[in-house]
């Protein structure tokens, strides 16, 4: 059957001495740059990997597509990266099994409330569907949801984004993979830059050992490991790295159709097409670079899950994992050019919400290194933010964005 | 009901578990089912001839008991509500119900099989192939996948069931895994006198000796002579049992091995956290599946499944056998078959010739079938096995009859546990055929069946040695143990004695969509193969492309089947295609052990009781319940400005400092300089992060020349203890902070009014020229002694009063009876954020976020630039050298309409800015409040849009206070 030919992903090179363009890490913001790049005709693009192809934060993270954040610069990028998404399927001719069945962020309290009325005011004059719902239309939605009346921390109203989703994060990196790759660029896993060339005052090149590759330019999308590439050219990234944990349960029949995040609870979930059910949380509290998970989390994550579905008391964990969250300081991303660093660009500071940004992301990297023009969308993400002092301010929705 | 008519028990066996004398009933779906007392789900059905248990994920096959040892997917059902519940493994109870899952209309007859016939529409990864175009066509499937997807269905009605407790165990040495090593080395490390804990997921201490009937001399056991594998179990199990300083714990698995020895066990309704000086993981193997086409028909059971359902349960899992294996144990599996009355119709030795040859004689001796380097192809029947067809030698084809398959002698060693050390490795070892561990983390010792060997005199050996060197020993017979060790691998070498792993995979070439490596995902060698030549070359993705080992079972049936697989299609070797990560947990937990109770503590200040007996609502605040309101916040914003109004304002946090450098630790944390506070004097304390922005605000006063009284917020005084004490760390500054908050209730007093009441309760000077507005004094009040502040938050003149919680009620009760005569009144949290709002006082994290410094926010005249240094410093001075953006101002609406707190600011329909508090005022009798605006716009007087809904209504911005603007209220 014509449907199901077997179709290899992508192709084994051998690695060359030259690219125009070397991307450093094959997450979805390394190969959606690659791609978006090889669209607009560039290319001679390697993206390397010191490991499998997303096997990051890309393949990690829990994969939930929203945009109603806070700012005025946060939520544009965001929506414009759910539009992507919107048509991602078709656009890679790989079913990314995205659907937007939306989202709830449960407000327990005042100020929770205070802060998701915030955001849906700013997320509809921003052309976000945000919209504060009560817990009637939180019940109708979530039917299975205990809106814990008479308890602490009862459900007071919610900010509902109808379009939001959720996507099988793999296949988005493996889409974007396999669409790059038969544009002609080449993806090389298992492959780690030990060092980044510098001559002449720009970066020039990278080390992979001992072999030298040359590239016009060089782009870390390394998340996690970021301060760790940047400190190849001397670079102080104002990042902190902190481990993020989650875990699915073993399969159910549905229950839940909608991804739903509380806060105060310090918990998110939601159930995938194969019937299991996703938990995660916020970052953990200290930063590190070790992706082992602990019970302390794993234990925390369960019992805020029963305050709100207390009928999974009985379902098993499957399965529990840990992933890296460079943070910055104001919760936004870093992108684009480096002042001093001619040749070498970043795109980094993804923290909790980087899956999210993967297609606009790459979309816009790539738009600035074919045109040599930093978009409109990711000017206020650049280094110099935090040397001028106009910070993004994602962080003021603090609580909402370390839960996804 | 399908039935088998195979199933029934047979006549008492030596080492049952179950008890013949006692019946227990339990209801399967709608049916009344007797079992024994001791019986599992699993062997109680199959007693009664039922051996279809479940239907497969994907392909809806049907399934029986296949491990018995609740390893694999094929029992799973809902037990009591409860979906996915390993039946083979859980205990009958009397009234239990039960019923199977992930079939419609049933089990029986399931619509679902189709998609067993469908598979070439099926491929590996198919998902990703199709229904996304056009895009409407996912929307209409995704549903229908949703439904077919996922397993057991819970009951969202009830409460998920029992509730768990939590239990923390110290123990010098933690032993994992109760067989022949386990129990060896718990004797080892408790004879040097140690504590130790031995955690066995099995309801009875043995191991894979409780199935083990052949005879083993001189098992190096004290006096021992020599015994059948049962009778060595028997002994070791009084031995354990009457040596001091083991504490046993059975039927308790282990599922974490965190950081630290750190080992988490689920233990019927409890869970138990483990921390171990050191551990000895000694979890053995399990058998695992062999590769050929309809390797999971119900009645092609692991041999230690259909020994564990005969031995253990007294049921007989057949009634002609067909024995394929892999090592020597198929021939004692076969014997004990027979001696339970059991026809074994041939024994299929893969190896090219037997191993021990008087096992394989004292089979034929028996009338059985021996045929050596011959392998099965196929299994043939539909509801359950009716035969196989097997190959031999010379590529001659033939099918055998039977109605039961025993696959024995494949191992996987379980690392699982193991694995989720840091600093450990498992590797593929070519002489074993076998991934065992190679590298270990300090003090981790491993024994037993885990490092590959399967030899019961090297099995005790290791566990002593293990034993000895947790208790940190050295152990003598080192040597002699790597001899022996030497020996066997020697053995493994020596033709016609291969163990089992590298003939799993009996036809490399040739693979099949129904021979299955994952039963949970039904992922078969065709969809490795498959997978493989779409470039998932790498086994991280080949994992999570085919979905092989990511099921219920964690990896424990197929993770070695998978990785030799992929080996085979990419023509690397095992070594090099390497292992998928184990993870937590080894074995699924249910999410109300790892929750434990339950319980959300919620801190109630000495007065709860008081405000609920005066009708308060109570609201959630940080961790506290305060009150929002005894009825109406407007009359008692009127009791405040006109009367006196007393509140409870205990949940302030107060931190006691104290030392010769309090004054210099206040001067580094707080923007302010508190160093030449002079002493009964208050200030205003403003912290700020690295950055400058507004961390927590509250008030300091000295006490004495080296003693201050701080309060912060009430949600931040935790973090700001912390905080006080992260930088007093290493400075060698001589302070002491303390937490008091729990220690000091605190009242504030509050009106016009407010002195004529106190002055009733107290000899204290309260005159403004004694006591003005921002002093304080010590003394008493109604009997108890307090600090005085004079304070103003509210706008008029009053009194915050610090005094032991204790006397709380005795206090509130003082003043509310000498204020009667003044109209006293108490007021909650709402009608203190109004009158807050009109002097236009800030409340941190309400008004101002991450992002905000004093200096927009309009406090500039809390920093003191002239210190010369304080936290914060750097980056207020780069904030001042820099335009403003945004500031916090105070707005006035045209009338009574009062916006939502949060609401946007327009211009031109684009945000421009944010109302962070909005209320009545009732000074004003319009909507007011403060708001973050645009630099240009923050002017006395400038015109602002709030959206509300669709519609912008317009405000007035002020900078001032709308109440009493000079403060001269509250220095009255």
């Amino acid at each position: 059957m014509q449907l199901f030919t077997h179709n290899t992903m992508w192709r084994r090179y051998p690695l060359k001495d030259r690219y125009d363009v070397v991307i450093i890490g094959a997450g979805v913001h390394g190969l959606s740059t690659a791609y978006y790049l090889a669209k607009q005709g560039v290319t001679n693009v390697a993206v390397i990997d010191k490991g499998y192809v997303g096997g990051g934060a890309s393949g990690r993270n829990t994969a939930i597509i929203r945009a109603n954040y806070l700012t005025r610069e946060g939520v544009p990028f965001f929506r414009e990266s759910l539009k992507l998404y919107e048509d991602l399927s078709k656009e890679l001719d790989f079913n990314l099994l995205f659907d937007q069945s939306g989202r709830l962020d449960l407000g327990h309290t005042d100020s929770a409330v205070f802060g998701l009325r915030m955001r849906t005011g700013v997320n509809r004059l921003l052309g976000v569907d945000s919209q504060m719902i009560g817990p009637t239309e939180i019940k109708k939605l979530v039917p299975a949801i205990d809106l814990r009346r008479g308890k602490n921390l009862p459900v007071m109203a919610a900010l509902y984004q109808s379009s939001a989703g959720v996507v099988r994060h793999d296949a988005v990196v493996w889409g974007y993979g396999r669409g790059a790759d038969r544009l002609g660029v080449e993806i090389h896993p298992f492959t780690e830059v030990t060092g980044i060339v510098r001559e002449g005052g720009r970066v020039t090149g990278v080390d992979i050992g001992d072999q030298r590759i040359r590239a016009d330019t060089v782009m870390s999308a390394t998340a996690g490991w970021s301060s760790n590439i940047a400190r190849m050219v001397n670079l102080t990234l104002p990042l902190v790295t902190h481990p993020l944990q989650a875990f699915v349960t073993e399969p159910l029949k549905p229950f839940i159709n909608r991804s739903v995040s509380s806060a105060n609870l310090h918990v998110y979930v939601y159930q995938t097409d194969r019937g299991e059910v996703v938990v995660g949380g916020g970052v953990d509290p200290y930063s590190s670079y070790s992706q082992r998970s602990t019970l302390h989390t794993l234990e925390e994550l369960a019992a805020n899950t029963l305050e709100l579905f207390p009928f999974l008391r009985g379902v098993n964990v499957l399965r529990q994992w840990a992933g890296l969250c460079d943070m910055s300081p104001d919760y936004a991303p870093i992108m684009g050019e480096v002042d001093g660093q001619p040749g070498f660009l970043l795109s980094c500071g993804w923290g909790t919400w980087g899956f999210k940004a993967g297609p606009i992301g790459g979309y816009t990297m790539a738009e600035l290194i074919a045109t040599g023009k930093t978009p409109d969308l990711i000017k206020p993400f650049n280094l110099r933010r935090f040397a001028e002092g106009k910070l993004v301010n994602e962080r003021a929705a603090a609580p909402a964005a370390a839960v996804h | 009901m399908a039935s088998n008519g195979t199933g029934e028990r047979l006549s008492p066996g030596k080492h049952e578990l179950i008890d013949r004398e006692v019946v227990v009933d339990f209801e399967f779906e709608g049916k009344l089912i007797t079992a024994h007392q001791g019986d599992t789900v699993g062997s109680a059905l199959t007693a009664v001839g039922i051996d279809l248990l479940s239907r497969s994920f994907k392909y809806h096959r049907r399934r029986g008991l296949l491990c018995v040892a609740g390893n694999c997917p094929n029992c799973l059902m809902t037990v009591d509500g409860v979906p996915n519940v390993r039946t083979c493994t859980m205990p009958v109870t009397g009234g239990m119900t039960v019923r199977r899952q992930n079939a419609w209309p049933s089990v029986d007859h399931d619509f679902g099989s189709i998609l067993d016939r469908m598979d070439r529409l099926l491929p590996v990864g198919f998902y990703y192939k199709v229904f996304h175009k056009p895009k409407i066509l996912w929307g209409i499937m995704r549903p229908i996948i949703r439904r077919i997807a996922g397993l057991g269905r819970v009951d969202t009605s009830s409460d998920g069931g029992p509730a768990y407790t939590h239990r923390n165990v110290h123990t010098d040495v933690g032993v994992v895994g109760g067989g022949p090593a386990g129990m060896m080395a718990a004797l080892e490390a408790a004879a040097t006198g140690l504590d130790v804990t031995l955690i066995d997921d099995q309801p009875l201490l043995g191991g894979q000796l409780l199935l083990d009937a052949t005879r083993h001399t001189d098992p190096a056991i004290d006096d021992m002579q020599d015994g059948t594998g049962q009778e060595i179990a028997e002994v070791l199990r009084q031995r354990v049992a009457q040596q001091p300083g083991i504490t046993v714990l059975n039927g308790a698995t282990a599922f974490g091995f965190y950081q630290d020895n750190l080992v988490s066990i689920h233990h019927g309704n409890e869970a138990i956290e483990v921390r171990a000086g050191r551990v000895v993981i000694a979890t053995g193997a399990i058998e695992i599946p062999m590769q050929f086409e309809n390797n999971d028909r119900p009645g092609v059971m692991l041999a230690s499944g259909a020994l564990r359902l005969a031995n253990l349960y007294g049921v007989t899992p057949g009634k002609r056998a067909v024995v394929i294996t892999a090592d020597d144990s198929g021939y004692s599996t076969a014997l004990a078959l027979l001696d339970t009355g059991i026809t074994v119709a041939a024994v299929i030795d893969m190896r090219p010739e037997p191993g021990t040859s008087e096992l394989a004689e004292s089979v034929r001796s028996r009338g059985v079938e021996v045929l050596v380097g011959h392998r099965v192809v196929s299994a043939s029947g539909t509801k359950r096995v009716s035969g196989v067809r097997v190959i031999g030698p010379d590529s001659s084809e033939r099918n055998i009859r039977c109605d039961l398959v025993c696959m024995a002698g494949v191992w996987n060693p379980s690392t699982g546990l193991l694995l989720q050390q840091s600093d450990t490795a498992v590797e593929y070892d070519e002489q074993l055929r076998e991934s065992v561990p190679v590298e270990l983390p300090e003090g981790v010792y491993v024994a037993g069946a885990i490092t590959g060997i399967h030899d019961l005199k090297i099995t005790l050996a290791q566990g002593k040695a293990a034993g000895r060197q947790a208790a940190g020993f050295d152990y003598e017979d080192a040597s002699l143990l790597r001899a022996g060790e030497r020996d066997y691998r020697a053995r493994m070498r020596a033709p016609g004695s291969s163990s089992g792993s590298q003939t799993v995979l009996s036809n490399p070439v040739k693979t099949a969509k129904k021979e299955f490596i994952c039963f949970c995902e039904d992922v078969s060698s065709k969809d490795v193969e498959v997978a493989v030549s779409e470039g998932f070359g790498d086994i991280q993705t080949l994992k999570r492309y085919t979905t092989a080992t990511m099921g219920p079972c964690q990896g424990k049936m197929c993770h070695s089947s998978f990785i030799e697989s992929a080996a085979l299609q990419t023509g690397k070797t095992i070594a090099a295609i390497g292992r998928t990560t184990a993870r937590p947990p080894a074995q699924g937990v249910p999410l109300g052990a790892l929750a434990g109770p339950g319980h959300m503590p919620r801190k109630r200040t000495a007065l709860d009781d008081v405000h609920r007996r005066l009708g308060a609502e109570m609201v959630e605040v940080g961790p506290w319940l305060r009150a929002h309101n005894y009825g109406s916040p407007q009359d008692e914003v009127v009791t405040v400005r006109n009367r006196v109004g007393i509140i409870d304002v205990s949940t302030l946090g107060k931190l006691d400092v104290r030392g010769p450098d309090a004054g210099a630790l206040l001067d580094k944390v707080y923007t302010h300089r508190f160093s030449n506070l002079r002493e009964g004097r208050i200030r205003y304390g403003l912290l700020v992060g690295e950055n400058g922005s507004i961390m927590d605000d509250g008030t300091v006063t000295r006490l004495a020349d080296d003693h201050y009284f701080v309060t912060t917020t009430t949600g931040n005084i935790d973090a700001i203890e912390d905080w006080f004490n992260w930088w007093l760390a290493g400075t060698g500054m001589e302070v002491f902070v303390t937490n008091v908050s729990s220690a000091f209730a605190a009242i504030n007093v509050a009106g016009p009014r407010a002195r004529e009441t106190l002055v009733k309760l107290t000899d204290v000077d309260l005159s403004t020229d004694a006591l003005g507005y921002m002093r304080s004094t010590r003394g008493m009040v109604a009997g108890v002694p307090c600090i005085f502040l004079r304070i103003g938050f509210v706008g008029e003149t009053g009194w915050e009063l610090h005094f032991p919680t204790e006397y709380a009620e005795h206090m509130w009760n003082a003043l509310m009876e000498v204020g009667a005569e003044f109209g006293i009144a108490p007021f909650g949290l709402e009608a203190q954020r109004v009158l807050r709002l009109e002097k236009g006082h800030i409340i941190v994290s309400q008004d101002t976020d991450a992002a905000s410094d004093p200096l927009d926010a309009g406090m500039r005249w809390a920093v003191r630039f002239d210190k010369p240094d304080f936290i914060g410093r750097g980056g207020l001075v780069a904030n001042r050298s820099r335009p403003s953006e945004e500031k916090l101002v105070g707005f006035v609406m045209h009338d009574r309409f009062v916006p939502e707190d949060g609401q946007p600011i327009v211009k031109n329909g684009v945000p421009i800015g944010r109302v962070t508090s909005s209320r009545l005022s009732p000074t004003l009798d319009k909507g007011f409040g403060l708001a973050w605006v645009p630099e240009k716009l923050a002017r006395e007087g400038a015109e602002i849009f709030i959206r509300s809904g669709k519609t912008d209504s317009p405000a007035i911005v002020t900078l001032k206070p709308v109440y009493d603007p000079d403060g001269l209220k509250l220095r009255e």
